[in-house]
């Protein structure tokens, strides 16, 4: 199984370099078509999509990553950086079981 | 606490003891899940942290390598560079259960068949840009595996957490309340036949 992108042309352009196919998406609408395809592809194990992009589908994306258990999406900052206001994995643990870690 | 709405009849309390009974083996049962899930989640989080914060940095220098390679040979060139390029990443997704969640566990080979082109009229940056992402894309198969493995378990901890909540402070409260009214009742009733009884008896004995 493979890799699969999904993000803005850059992103999408670095990964080619290391054989990561990719499909470039800069609207909501894109993104859904882009993120549709690569999952009906048996081929693919793990969509690598950055999260100004995962922001246009959370909806999907959501779905994907807690109910469904293939194929796997991570989500990556892209080359602005991270958002400042996502929570953190230490964050989001703390509000699963309501202790401070 | 709010008693349940039930006739106090034998049946019914016998009804509501099993109930009782299973609600509170399955407490037990949910609050061991809990415990384990917890145990877990705690194990892998740091690492996941870890991983995080690594990828983030290795991505940052890969990103400013690939605008450094981009102002230096242009986007057009630097896609037909790519097309050379011949690595394949193979992915096997294996599944592992914890408590009835599935947590991946991903294995990921690469077969690299360099080099990829000249190094005649190539620039520097990418070479530098390819092993960045190479050395990303080695760390993202374990980043995805322990953030999906975070999220998954979080999100059974809370599901977990709520059913251990309803079952403690909602249903077996009311369920003894209620058992207790109804034993309340038929000893009440038991007690009234028994007087009952012994009247009709001194009434029988003049």
């Amino acid at each position: 199984m493979k890799y699969v992108i999904i993000g803005d042309e850059e992103t999408v352009l670095g990964f080619g370099i290391v054989g990561v196919t990719g499909k470039v998406a800069t609207t909501p609408d894109e993104a859904r078509r882009a993120f549709r395809s690569v999952i009906e592809d048996r081929q693919t194990g793990i969509v690598i999509v950055t999260e100004r992009v995962a922001d246009m589908m959370r909806s999907v994306v959501d779905k994907y990553l807690f109910a469904e258990s293939f194929p796997l999406v991570v989500e990556i900052p892209d080359r602005h950086g991270g958002k400042p206001d996502r929570p953190g994995i230490k964050e989001m643990v703390n509000t699963a079981i309501g202790i401070k870690l | 606490m709010t008693q349940l709405n039930c006739a106090p009849t034998k049946t019914n309390l016998l009804r509501l003891r099993s109930e009782l009974n299973f609600a509170q083996q399955g407490y037990e049962l949910l609050d061991q899940k809990r415990n384990i899930l917890i145990i877990e989640l705690l194990g892998i989080v740091d690492q996941a942290v870890d991983f995080q914060d690594r990828v983030e940095k290795m991505l940052k220098k890969a990103y400013k390598s690939m605008e450094e390679t981009i102002f230096d040979m242009g986007k057009l060139k630097v896609q037909y560079v790519i097309g050379s390029v011949n690595i394949d990443a193979d992915i096997t997704i294996r599944s592992r259960k914890v408590m009835g969640v599935d947590l991946p566990v991903i294995e990921t080979k690469f077969t690299d068949h360099s080099p990829y082109y000249s190094p005649m009229g190539t620039s520097f940056w990418i070479d530098n840009s390819l092993q960045c992402f190479k050395k990303v894309l080695e760390q993202l198969g374990k980043l995805s595996e322990l953030k999906i493995s975070v999220l998954r378990l979080a999100n059974e901890v809370k599901k977990t957490i709520r059913k251990v909540n309803a079952l403690e402070k909602i249903a077996i409260p009311d369920l003894k309340e209620t058992v207790h009214y109804i034993e309340g009742r038929l000893e009440e009733s038991e007690r009234d036949m028994f007087v009952l009884m012994k009247l009709v008896k001194e009434r029988l004995e003049i």
